[in-house]
Parts: C-alpha cells; sequence; structure tokens
C-alpha cells in the first residue's frame, strides 16, 4: 500500500479522535456528575441506547487505528531491517484486530448481553 | 583579555577506543571565528586535529560541525555570540566519523542523488544542444529559491531526530531539493519524484519537529519545502503538470 | 551503507535524538511530547478496555454484571486513580490540539510561502504561528486538567 494511503488514515482517523474523544470528555465530566456518569445504572441506560453504543463502538475503532498505526510508523522509524518491517506490520493488524475485537466483545455485551446481578 | 577554552572532540576509530574531550588555550582576537580558533589550535598547538574547511565565508558547506551542542559552520559562528569563554566542537551527529571533527558525508550525497535534483525534461535533445531558453517568471522563482541556497552542508540531517534512528530516510536536504526540483516551473519530472518518496521510510517520516530549519545556516527552510512536499505526495499530484513546464523561449531574429 | 565501517566510526543519535531535545527548537519539543504522550494515550486506553470489560463480568464475562462493575469501581475510583485520570486528561488535549497544527502545517496551510531571504534569517516554517499554537495545546490542556481536578478531586463529582 501507498504509504500516503495509510497517513491519509492517520490524519482522518486523528480528525474523528478529537471530536469523538471530546464527546467522551463531555459526558464524562460535564453533562453528568462525575459520581453519576460512572454509575452501573447510567451506563447501562447509555449503552442501551443505541446511538451511544455506536458511539463508544467508533471510538474504539478511531482510537486503536490511530494510536497502532502510530506504533508502527514509531517501529519503522526505529529499526529498518526487512524481518523487522514486514513484523511490524503483521504485528500492527494483528493488535487492532484484538483489541477492537475485545473492546467490541464488551460494547456488544453490554448492550444485548443479559443483566446479572 | 583571557583566552578562550576551545575544547574539541579527537577520535581516531582506527587507532582509539573511544572519544576523549582535549583543550587548547586560544588568544582570542575581535571577529573571532570557531574556525578561526580551530586552525590557531591546528597551526600553533596540535597539528594533528582533523578537520575539513575550504572557502570560510559560508558558501561551500565543509566545516558542518557540533558547535556547543548545536550543528552550525565553524565558520559562519563567530566565538563571541558564544559567550566568548568556552567552545566545544564535536563532530555532526548522525554521520560516520572519519577522524576528529572530519565526518564522512557519502551516504548525504547519495541521498541527494537518488531524488533526481536536477531538471527532468521530455526534449532531451534540447537540454543536451539548446536552441533557446526555458523560462521562468520572477513568481515561479519566488516558489523555489529560497530552496536552492543550499550548500549541502549537513547541517540539517545531522539534527534530524528521524535520521537519527532511520539509515533510509533520505532525510530533510533531499526531501527539500525533490520539493524545489518538482517545483520549479522548468520541471517535468515531479510525478517520479514524488511517487518514489511515497514509501515506509520515504516523505512521511518527517513530524515536522523543525530542527533542520533551525540549525540552516543558508535560510533554506527545510522544514517549510518538506511540508509542502507532503501534500503532493498525497494527492500523487506534482506542483505542476508535465505539459505546463516552461516551454523553450527563442530570441527573435535580430535586424541585426 | 557506504559510510558506515572501515575505518570510520558510527555516529547516529539513536533514540536519543528522539527523546532529548536539549539545545534545539521548542518545536522540536513539541515533537518529543506528540510522541511520548501519544504512546502513554495508547497504553491509557488498552488499560481502559480491561476496566470497562468489568461492566460486563470482566475479560470473561457474558454480559452486564453490578457486582463486577462495583468490583472494579473500588480499584480505579481512588485518589491515585483520579490522578491518572488527571494526567490522561491533560495529554490527551495535548496530543489532539497539537495534532490538529501538524496535520494542518503537513497539508501545507498555515506555514507561510517561499520567499527571499532577509538576514537576519528566522525560518517561515518556524515563525510566531506555529509557536502560538504549540502554546494553545499546552494552555488548553492545562485548563482542561484543572477542571477534571477539579471535577475529581474539588467535591464538583
Ligand atoms: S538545507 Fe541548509 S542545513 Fe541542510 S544541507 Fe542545505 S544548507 Fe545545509
Amino acid at each position: 500500500m501507498r504509504e500516503s494511503r495509510l497517513m491519509l488514515l492517520q490524519y482522518i482517523t486523528a480528525l474523528l479522535a478529537v471530536a469523538l474523544v471530546a464527546v467522551h470528555l463531555l459526558t464524562q465530566g460535564i453533562i453528568y456528575p462525575y459520581s453519576t456518569a460512572i454509575s452501573f445504572g447510567t451506563i447501562l441506560s447509555l449503552y442501551r441506547n443505541g446511538l451511544y453504543a455506536i458511539f463508544l463502538e467508533a471510538l474504539l475503532v478511531v482510537v486503536l487505528v490511530h494510536g497502532f498505526n502510530g506504533v508502527r510508523i514509531i517501529l519503522h522509524e526505529w529499526r529498518q531491517t526487512a524481518p523487522w518491517s514486514r513484523w511490524v506490520d503483521i504485528g500492527t493488524v494483528v493488535a487492532i484486530v484484538a483489541t477492537v475485537a475485545f473492546g467490541s466483545k464488551t460494547v456488544i455485551l453490554a448492550v444485548f448481553g443479559g443483566a446479572s446481578g | 583579555m583571557k583566552d578562550l577554552k576551545l575544547v574539541v572532540q579527537r577520535f581516531d576509530p582506527v587507532k582509539d577506543a573511544s572519544p576523549k574531550m582535549v583543550e587548547y588555550a586560544v588568544p582570542k582576537r575581535e571577529g573571532m571565528t570557531v574556525l578561526d580558533a580551530l586552525l590557531y589550535a591546528r597551526d600553533y598547538v596540535d597539528h594533528s586535529i582533523g578537520l575539513r574547511f575550504s572557502c570560510r565565508q559560508a558558501s561551500c558547506g565543509s566545516c558542518g560541525m557540533k558547535i556547543n551542542g548545536r550543528p552550525r559552520l565553524a565558520c559562519y559562528t563567530q566565538v563571541e555570540e558564544l559567550g566568548g569563554e568556552k567552545v566545544v566542537a564535536q563532530p555532526m551527529d548522525n554521520f560516520a566519523i572519519i577522524k576528529d571533527l572530519v565526518t564522512d558525508l557519502g551516504s548525504f550525497f547519495d541521498k541527494h542523488k537518488a531524488v533526481t535534483p536536477r531538471l527532468v525534461r521530455e526534449d532531451g535533445e534540447e537540454q543536451e544542444r539548446p536552441t533557446g531558453e526555458y523560462l521562468m517568471t520572477p513568481g515561479e522563482l519566488s516558489k523555489v529559491l529560497q530552496f536552492t541556497y543550499c550548500i549541502k552542508c549537513g547541517l540539517c540531517t545531522s539534527s534530524c531526530p528521524t535520521v537519527a534512528t532511520d539509515e533510509r530516510y533520505p532525510g530533510p536536504q533531499a526531501l527539500t531539493q525533490a520539493y524545489r526540483y518538482s517545483a520549479d516551473a522548468r520541471d517535468q519530472g515531479g510525478a517520479e519524484r514524488i511517487a518514489a518518496l511515497d514509501n515506509s521510510h520515504g516523505v512521511w517520516r518527517c513530524h515536522f519537529a523543525g530542527s533542520c530549519s533551525y540549525v540552516c545556516p543558508k535560510g533554506v527552510d527545510p522544514a517549510l519545502g518538506i511540508q509542502l512536499l507532503k501534500r503532493h505526495v498525497m494527492t500523487g499530484k506534482p506542483p505542476h503538470a508535465k505539459d505546463e513546464a516552461s516551454k523553450v523561449w527563442k530570441a527573435p531574429e535580430s535586424g541585426r | 551503507m557506504s559510510s558506515e565501517g572501515g575505518g570510520k566510526a558510527r555516529n547516529r543519535r539513536g533514540l536519543s535524538g528522539w527523546l532529548n531535545p536539549y539545545h534545539y527548537n521548542f518545536e522540536r519539543w513539541a515533537y518529543v511530547f506528540q510522541r511520548v504522550t501519544g504512546i502513554a494515550i495508547l497504553a491509557y486506553v488498552i488499560g481502559h478496555l480491561g476496566d470497562t470489560s468489568f461492566f460486563v463480568g470482566g475479560p470473561i464475562g457474558t454480559g452486564p454484571s453490578q457486582s463486577s462493575w462495583t468490583f472494579i469501581s473500588g480499584i480505579v475510583e481512588n485518589s491515585f486513580g483520579h490522578l491518572i485520570l488527571v494526567l490522561v486528561v491533560l495529554v490527551v488535549i495535548f496530543h489532539g490540539t497539537n495534532g490538529l497544527r501538524l496535520i494542518a502545517s503537513e497539508m501545507g496551510l498555515i506555514l507561510g510561502r517561499p520567499a527571499s531571504i532577509e538576514y537576519p534569517y528566522k525560518p517561515r516554517s518556524l515563525r510566531l504561528g506555529q509557536r502560538a499554537l504549540i502554546w494553545a495545546a499546552i494552555i488548553l490542556a492545562v485548563v482542561g486538567a484543572a477542571w477534571a481536578a477539579m471535577i475529581l478531586f474539588g467535591g464538583l463529582a
């Protein structure tokens, strides 16, 4: 892939992350009192409002893609041997897929899972 | 006047195990540059100090070195502007040391050559045996003029944090020249030059730390050139298309 | 590479070139902080995936669980955890606003144009505009962190 495509991805996820993280900071710190924002009941009702779950899922994907692509860039600048370059690229994809899957599991279970005590 | 304390990093990789700092006392005089001080030490104290210089007027780019921690030209730095008491001269970072203050710029020139730093034209015959001139307006000239002042001293590349670890990165000097030639109204090689920099060790390894522009002694502002280059690499479109390049202008027959 | 080896000594700065901006310009310090804060934020996000997973009963949970959420809250909601949050707010706001400056600059938007040089020369790309934007990022980050501290420590919760 042309590196400029990956850089465009980095810029787009950056801009989206600025917007989404701003919303996240506002909901956690300003829209609700903090103790309400982190209470089980508030979070559950927010998750079950579909829009908020979509927002969290978007935040998850955007931040992790941006973050691991950033680490990929740093690692490429650090060492340049052929195996290193190949494993950095593979590792980046694996890390993104694994962390997004783990975070998505939380979102999906929070929305659809049966509540327990 | 008190003598100047001149500290020079001495290191011959063939003979010495590690660099050592050696101090020389140099009588100061008004207007003395660091190069003057080094030459005094070499001429009157220790003939074996290795250093490279030529023009003594910031035109040749030979005497780049790290002076009091920052890359500078020795001939273009006055002792007085450094406080006038102590001057520490070390070889530039990021280049292999040949001896003392002399560094190997071979890889630096290779990277410069790799960006095709010349006007690329489809009318090669015209370049070899000109029948006229490629015209350039003053506006077109001002887009690249500042970048043409580069003397290839290497200071920018020695200051660059990416070059500090990435051996395949072209470095600020080469990237700036890639922009300088691609943005030149007479050039037709922009598309190829830009495509060659769109890889994982190309233009995107610049993160605009700006140290190159901070240390450049000629006002080239490499960071500006590189940032202006990025948009073209992103879109894949050079600053102008091949058929927009200057045409050959022939002087009208004079009535002589 | 032709230049390294053969009686010459390698002299690349290595990681200190990334991490030690001493002797260099203000923008170089911003570069270092952008990189360090980026890694710190990613580390926090990964940890945050772990703690939020307790909302559904932990890493191997199956659905929303109040007891598991109470358990993790007991671990992270204390002065130390809140101090971390304040620091995260600080670095996130810096990284985000400084990042906007970088994107605009890298697309050639806020740099000025090449022009003739007058001495003493100050590079156009390092003029006041860039500096002001870095300061704006720092100030916004500090204000945001102060706000977060007031919420988390000042009884605004
Ligand atoms: S851009 Fe400036 S610092 Fe870099 S090689 Fe050219 S003259 Fe020297």
